[in-house]
């Protein structure tokens, strides 16, 4: 039977191609949209899990970069630079705002570093410098080139003329990029407030930055100290809350769509075969043999369905950064061991649609000439 | 003519999921277009119902809602002696993410005053903010994680009592919460803050005059309201319209699909008949018509159905997801129905190519 399900799947190539695109289109809705908020996900929290500090500090409560703000007093560096585990402190001050070059405004984070700042500043520097001095700014490279800025080039920030002396890879994502600045313009430009934005904290390596994070916790006040993993994990939780309604409307708008394809593929392959079953009845086949070829057919179909998306996906994942969008798309293990089950779903329901047909063939008729 | 209709017609269920199929394809290209521009109308919410008609922004910043905005201290002061301007409304203004039953919800927090106004503008329950840590917040939002009147919610580990429903102040991305611009500054450790300065101006005031005294002042960008809202409005189109026209090729590509599978099928089942028509002298233009007659009954049926079908689901999401507001009008419904007939022509070269190299005399040799 998965012999006559295979030779009716590849008889007829062109109904074949169209089935099994339309079922791999269909589930490259729901891939795909998984794969670019997943991708947001890695993008938005690059800045931190790249930042190289073991453990983040941040106004009490403030456990988020992206869409946030955080304010703490210059003394609460001292403050945590004598607790105990504690290497080294940098502070960074932080606001998103924008890069203007030429006509071109690109949202950004500003990031403020300290001089000789060990922590916080660029990971991957293509060309120039990776710290930034007096009027001096690095920012993204992708930014850079659809701007047609340059090293040497000026760009405006805060309202105040920058110099690029460095292009960072890594550092834009489909909402803002991050560009570095240094933290006494930061502070001549906003008016400091004697307050800084976070504290990036790396850790002796005898010790574990969770258990410096609680540390900091417990003996500094109104502040809140986290690893650099659940800080990463608490921003990558920002896009996953936020996405989770999108992706159910769309995964079942995806879902409805791939079976309609294969219900139709399926249905329209029986119906067209109806003489062959008709034969297979004549030489005593059973229903259940029949229903049995069917299934086989539908879930061959969505297999070779779901193959295709997850090739196509891939592909678009290759191709998208080519044409320029700062769209990451990532596939994850979660995403594709929910596509596959959606896809066996599919086959099955879709197998029951000729089940009608199938039971009330007259194994008579293939010999009336029908 | 009656030709393409019997062939459409001869199998009921197929002509079903065919329509199905399509109905499905457009209705998810309007959502998906509709949610657009249901978030752009949410996005400038704020600004179309706030006072004045001009923003005054720290130098640079052009949004309201993407970047961070501080103006130079004075500039309530400055802005009042301008000739023109009736009144000057002060906010500090900054995105924050709640936690709300372990959730993030980014929420967009005003802080105002309550005798100046740029608080929300229409109040469902409840009262303004009065005294210190008092807060309104958005209907939606506090309908969801079933906060009322009189419950506290944590802000940058401050509690807030809420002492106000508003109502138009929710989105998908963002939804408003105010409380007063004392307790915004303490939020964020910034006594005397001001992010943006709404002005009112005089009846017959010359705009163009008093937007150039404001931009005289160093530090700052004043720019009319109207400005700011589509500088927001394309600032969330660049971010979104990359995904949303993905999901939208891939939607109109699934009801091509759809289409060519049902008229491809049903041409191959008729070769016989096809070829039988050849035959007797029929040209291949008569043939494709017939396909292309079959491609565009099957397409315009699903979109019709699909503008139906995407009425009834926006309806449905909308009800039992109030933070998401879905719209499209009949210019929207007008597009998908023009999809759908790209659909039909897309769908229609494949049968179409059948027919033409079908050999007349086929039929009778079989």
């Amino acid at each position: 039977m998965i012999r006559l399900a295979f030779s009716n799947l590849f008889q007829n190539k062109v109904r074949l191609t169209i089935s099994i695109g339309g079922v791999a289109l269909a589930l490259l809705l729901i891939l795909s949209l998984d794969a670019v908020f997943t991708g947001v996900e890695r993008q938005i929290s690059a800045y931190i899990e790249y930042s190289g500090a073991d453990v983040w500090v941040s106004q009490e409560d403030v456990l988020n970069m992206h869409m946030a703000s955080s304010s703490l007093p210059d003394s609460v560096a001292r403050k945590v630079k004598n607790v105990s585990g504690v290497a080294s402190v940098t502070p960074i001050l932080y606001l998103t705002n924008n890069v203007i070059a030429g006509d071109d405004r690109n949202l950004a984070y500003i990031i403020g570093l300290p001089e000789k700042a060990g922590l916080g500043g660029p990971w991957e520097v293509s060309s120039g410098r990776s710290l930034p001095g007096e009027s001096q700014a690095i920012i993204d490279r992708n930014v850079a080139e659809k701007s047609g800025i340059g090293l040497g080039d000026t760009v405006e920030i805060l309202g105040e003329e920058f110099e690029v002396i460095g292009l960072s890879e890594g550092t834009a994502s489909l909402v803002n990029s991050v560009a570095f600045i240094s933290m006494d313009d930061f502070k001549d430009m906003r008016g400091s407030y004697d307050t800084i934005s976070f504290l990036l904290v790396k850790v002796l390596d005898s010790e574990s930055p969770e258990v410096v994070a609680a540390r900091i916790q417990s003996q500094v006040r109104d502040v809140t100290a986290q690893s650099g993993n659940a800080f990463a994990a608490q921003e990558r939780k920002v896009v996953k809350d936020m996405s989770t309604d999108v992706i159910t409307i769309m995964n079942l708008i995806g879902f409805l769509i791939g079976l309609a394809v294969m219900a139709l593929t399926v249905y329209t392959s029986t119906l067209s075969r109806r003489r062959e079953y008709g034969m297979l009845k004549a030489l005593g086949a059973r229903n259940r043999d029949l229903y049995g070829t069917v299934l086989a057919q539908a879930i061959l179909s969505v297999i070779l369905g779901f193959l295709f998306g997850l090739i196509l996906t891939l592909l678009l994942a290759k191709l998208v950064p080519i044409l320029g969008a700062n769209l990451l798309l990532e596939i994850s293990l979660i995403s594709l061991l929910k596509v596959s089950g959606v896809s066996l779903v599919i086959g099955g329901i879709s197998a029951m649609i000729p089940v009608r047909q199938i039971a009330g063939l007259d194994p008579a008729m293939v010999f009336r000439g029908k | 003519m009656s030709l393409a209709h019997r062939n459409l017609f001869q199998d009921k269920t197929r002509l079903a999921l065919s329509i199905g199929g399509v109905a499905l394809a457009v209705a998810l290209i309007l959502i998906l277009t509709g949610f657009l521009a249901g978030m752009n109308r949410q996005i400038t919410s704020y600004l179309d119902r706030s006072p004045g008609s001009i923003v005054v922004a720290e130098e640079d910043v052009v949004n309201l809602l993407g970047a961070t905005s501080l103006l130079p201290e004075g500039m309530v002061e400055k802005a009042e002696r301008i000739r023109g301007v009736e009144e000057v409304t002060p906010i500090l203004s900054q995105f924050i993410i709640l936690e709300l039953h372990e959730k993030k919800q980014p929420a967009y927090m005003v802080g105002y005053d309550p005798e100046l106004g740029g608080g929300p503008w229409q109040l469902v329950a409840g009262r303004e903010p009065r005294s210190k840590k008092e807060m309104v917040f958005d209907r939606v939002l506090a309908e969801r994680h079933n906060l009322t009147l009189g419950d506290r919610v944590e802000v940058m580990g401050q509690d807030f009592t809420i002492v106000g429903l508003s109502s138009g102040t929710t989105s998908w991305m963002t939804s408003f919460f105010f409380v007063r611009k004392q307790d915004a500054e303490n939020l964020l450790l910034a006594p005397g803050a001001t992010s943006f300065l709404l002005l009112t101006t005089s009846d017959g005031a010359d705009l163009d005059k008093i937007l150039k005294r404001l931009n005289d002042f160093s530090h700052v960008n004043a720019l009319t309201k109207r400005d700011m809202a589509a500088n927001d409005l394309k600032l969330f189109a660049r971010i979104f319209s990359a995904p949303l026209k993905l999901m939208v090729g891939i939607a109109f590509l699934v009801g091509t699909m759809i289409v060519g599978l049902i008229i491809y099928t049903a041409t191959v089942e008729r070769q016989r008949e096809y070829g039988v028509i050849k035959a007797i002298g029929a040209k291949n233009r008569f043939l494709y018509q017939v396909v292309v007659t079959q491609a565009l009954f099957a397409s315009i049926a699903g979109s019709l159905l699909g503008i139906l079908l995407a009425n009834g689901t926006a309806q449905w999401i909308m009800s039992a997801r109030p933070q998401f507001l879905i719209v499209f009008d009949l210019m929207d419904s007008g597009q998908a129905l023009l999809a759908g007939l790209g659909m039909a022509l897309i769908a229609s070269i494949f049968p179409t190519r059948v027919v033409a190299r079908l050999a007349p005399a086929e039929v009778f040799r079989k």
